[in-house]
């Protein structure tokens, strides 16, 4: 039977994480960009809320959310500051993936993940480009009790300070799909930092950095053992999860429009009494919903279905969700104008989140660009 | 055939030389003059490499634009791609980057256009600033609250511009201001206010913008700034000549003709993002799927598409100013058409790289801040929608 409203838990996480968005994270949102580093209290303040690294209670974490409770957190985290929710997401992302999928003995760590803020793990997923897991170039590839891992991952977070790196490739051998659990300091393993030092145009909380992986690993270290099971469908999971943090920012960038829309006067009234400024705030709002429904179904059918092909579904849903980031935040600047473009006022910050995110994972073959005209 | 779609050879050389010039000579200081937030420090020795004359302020010797048989602003259009090609902090070191003297050609006597159009203009090249927005408005220019009052032989303004770019330095600034303001937009008039002219105060020399940031865009407070009778356009030191617009219509008709140029500026932008991204991408050609990489051709193709539909309808506008023709519908299209696709653009150009696209090792993530603002200045999209829609609907249109 069709369901659209959201349960008690659901609601009820939602509303947990806006508040911490707004009072934790939204007011650290510019010393974590100009620090490239999330402040060490808010840090703290936020693994203690056990969502951002989803641990289960066996391992010594505070449970692992729903999967649709995690989506909800990660929005409305963001909505607070995308910088800040998305190193925090990141960094938890390593552990959710080892929870899901590691055999017992890679499940060692978990604790230690789970209980001490200070240590970092990293998931190595993108490589650019517009490639989804599906096109990842990056071979993991069992040879007897040996495991060979090459290839180049793209803006992998906290990547010189992790402890740990779960890569996602694929078995050049048969094509599965598979991770590999990589301890830092591993030989072979090199992070390109230049783009690191250099900066991204926002997201910098994360550290992110390129990683070159030519190494060699023994079989232990594969993800789940030599059967990798549904380790596809958490991938996307993550994809999605990353996704929700432009639906946060989105939202966010636009209620603030809104309220700026209702007080500014031009013309003798409220800029909001104009249709040509009201109506693409409208708009946003619309393509925020549709976006946040298609995010929650996708999820939803990889639960269902963990072992399918659902590429293009999760594709569309990304780029789609991306898209709405992208298109909602320059109209929120548009908005507010030359207010917008300067510092004075978030929205520029918005503005640039949410072409990182889109940046990141957009599958351009399946959006075509289109002229605004 | 009554069309061509083709720029003269003298005019296409012209352009070609100014874009590989500032490309190969003035882009490498980009991102130190983004982190900076003004143009390098030695501009003079970058802009001296100039193969062609680019209308230069700062020389002793006359440095004009050639004239090319297209006429002044069409050519200008190609002058603003390709100088901005390179990147966005040339063009306002040339000098002539401001519009103060486009209000004075348009609202001054003939006294005050000789004096502050064709000597400090024309001669000598002066930089002018355009004061006009303030914290309370934008786009409502109707909203002046910088008031000038008559005190005997002197005009005394007082209020606050922001938004005045380059008015931290220009000779003179071109500051909007009522007389009296039960009268609404019929008292807003125009002031010529001359560089260290007491009460006239940088309060902020440059805001902490989301691009552009090696422009400088002022914050002037005036306070008290008495200037003599003839720096209200259109007065004489006696007093009013014939008649003259009001100060906002001079203020808008000033903007009307210069809003293509600012399209042409993100056209600049957005080509330069294009040609960063597609020797990158053929380069890795290798590793695409063949559909992955059918994709990628038809968005560069639909991208170079889109840019040259923007290039038509600003020939268009231009062209017709040229001609002594000039519509104001024309030139808010031509304005209002392209800076939201460039956004689209040059962001499409990040997504096509990846994480790539949004480091600060290239300069598309700096473009794409850079462009936003040309969809907000000189008339912010749905202003330009406002003109158009009053040449089909009339007044009606809001």
């Amino acid at each position: 039977m069709l369901d659209l409203h959201p349960d008690e838990e659901l609601t009820e996480i939602g509303a947990l994480a806006r508040s911490i968005g707004s009072e934790l994270l939204a007011p650290s949102a510019r010393d974590a960009e100009r620090d490239r580093a999330v402040p060490p209290d808010v840090w703290h303040k936020l693994f203690e809320t056990g969502l951002t690294v989803p641990v289960p209670e066996e391992h010594g974490g505070g449970g692992v959310p729903e999967p649709l409770t995690l989506l909800t957190a990660v929005e409305n985290l963001a909505h607070g500051d995308p910088g800040i929710a998305l190193a925090a997401f990141w960094n938890g992302a390593a552990a959710l993936l080892i929870a899901e999928h590691g055999t017992l003995e890679q499940q060692q760590v978990l604790s230690r993940l789970a209980t001490d803020p200070g240590v970092r793990s990293a998931v190595a997923l993108y490589e650019g480009y517009g490639r989804g897991p599906a096109e990842y170039a990056t071979t993991i590839t069992v040879d007897g009790d040996r495991v060979r891992l090459v290839g180049t991952k793209r803006a992998v977070a906290f990547a010189a300070s992790a402890e740990l790196y779960v890569v996602a490739g694929v078995d050049a051998a048969s094509g599965a799909q598979r991770a590999v659990v990589v301890p830092a300091g591993t030989g072979g393993v090199t992070v390109a930092d230049d783009a690191g030092r250099a900066g991204r145009i926002a997201l910098d909380a994360a550290q992110a950095a390129d990683v070159v992986f030519d190494a060699e690993l023994p079989a232990s270290a594969l993800l789940g053992g030599s059967d990798a099971g549904t380790l596809t469908a958490t991938v996307q999971r993550l994809r999605l999860l990353t996704a929700s943090a432009a639906i946060g920012t989105a939202v966010r960038a636009t209620e603030y429009a809104a309220q700026y829309a209702t007080t500014r006067i031009a013309f003798g009234q409220p800029i909001a009494a104009f249709q040509g400024v009201a109506f693409p705030l409208a708009e946003s709002l619309i393509r925020i919903e549709a976006a946040r429904l298609e995010l929650a179904e996708a999820t939803l059918v990889l639960l269902e279905d963990p072992t399918g092909d659902h590429e293009a579904l999760v594709a569309q849903a990304v780029a789609y969700a991306l898209s709405v980031g992208t298109q909602s935040t320059r109209q929120a600047v548009q908005t507010l104008g030359g207010h917008g473009f300067i510092k004075d006022h978030p929205v520029e910050l918005w503005y640039r989140c949410a072409a990182a995110l889109s940046a990141l994972d957009l599958d351009t073959s399946r959006a075509p660009f289109t002229a605004a005209l | 055939m009554t069309y061509s779609f083709t720029l003269s050879k003298p005019l296409q050389d012209y352009s070609t030389a100014l874009r590989e010039w500032s490309a190969a000579e003035c882009r490498p200081y980009a991102r130190q003059a983004d982190i900076d937030k003004r143009r390098p420090d030695n501009w003079k020795t970058i802009l001296d490499t100039a193969p062609v004359p680019l209308g230069r302020a700062d020389r002793e010797l006359p440095d004009p634009l050639p004239t090319f048989e297209e006429g002044y602003w069409v050519s200008h259009l190609a002058f603003y791609e390709s100088i901005n090609y390179g990147d966005i902090w040339v063009h306002p070191t040339l000098g002539n980057g401001g519009i103060g003297h486009l209000v004075v050609q348009a609202m001054g006597t003939p006294a005050q256009i000789e004096k502050w159009y064709d000597d400090a203009f024309v001669k000598q090249r002066g930089d002018t600033g355009f004061a006009l927005t303030e914290p309370g408005f934008g786009s409502d220019t109707s909203k002046v609250a910088t008031t000038a009052t008559r005190d005997g032989d002197s005009w005394v303004l007082n209020g606050t511009k922001m938004y005045c770019t380059g008015g931290a330095f220009a000779d003179y600034v071109v500051v909007f201001a009522t007389i009296d303001k039960t009268q609404g937009a019929k008292g807003i008039n125009a002031f010529v206010v001359p560089k260290g002219t007491p009460g006239f105060v940088v309060a902020k020399e440059n805001e902490d913008k989301l691009g552009i940031r090696s422009w400088t865009t002022s914050e002037l407070v005036f306070e008290n700034c008495a200037v003599p009778l003839d720096h209200r356009l259109g007065w004489s030191a006696e007093g009013g000549d014939a008649e003259v617009g009001n100060g906002q219509g001079g203020a808008l008709s000033a903007l009307a003709w210069n809003r293509p140029n600012m399209s042409a500026l993100a056209i600049g932008l957005a080509q330069a993002s294009l040609d960063t991204v597609t020797p990158i991408l053929k380069g890795q050609q290798a590793g695409f799927t063949p559909q992955r990489w059918a994709s990628v051709e038809r968005d560069l193709e639909a991208m170079n598409a889109a840019l040259d539909r923007g290039r038509r309808l600003n020939y268009l506008a231009q062209s017709t100013v040229d001609a002594g023709n000039p519509s104001r519908s024309l030139s808010a299209a031509a304005k209002g058409y392209l800076p939201e696709t460039v956004e689209r653009v040059i962001r499409r150009c990040m997504e096509l790289l990846g994480p790539e696209g949004a480091s600060k090792e290239l300069l598309l993530e700096k473009w794409y801040r850079d462009c936003k603002i040309m969809d907000i200045f000189e008339g912010s999209g749905q202003v330009q929608r406002i003109v158009v829609g009053r040449s089909l609907l009339g007044r009606l249109a809001g």
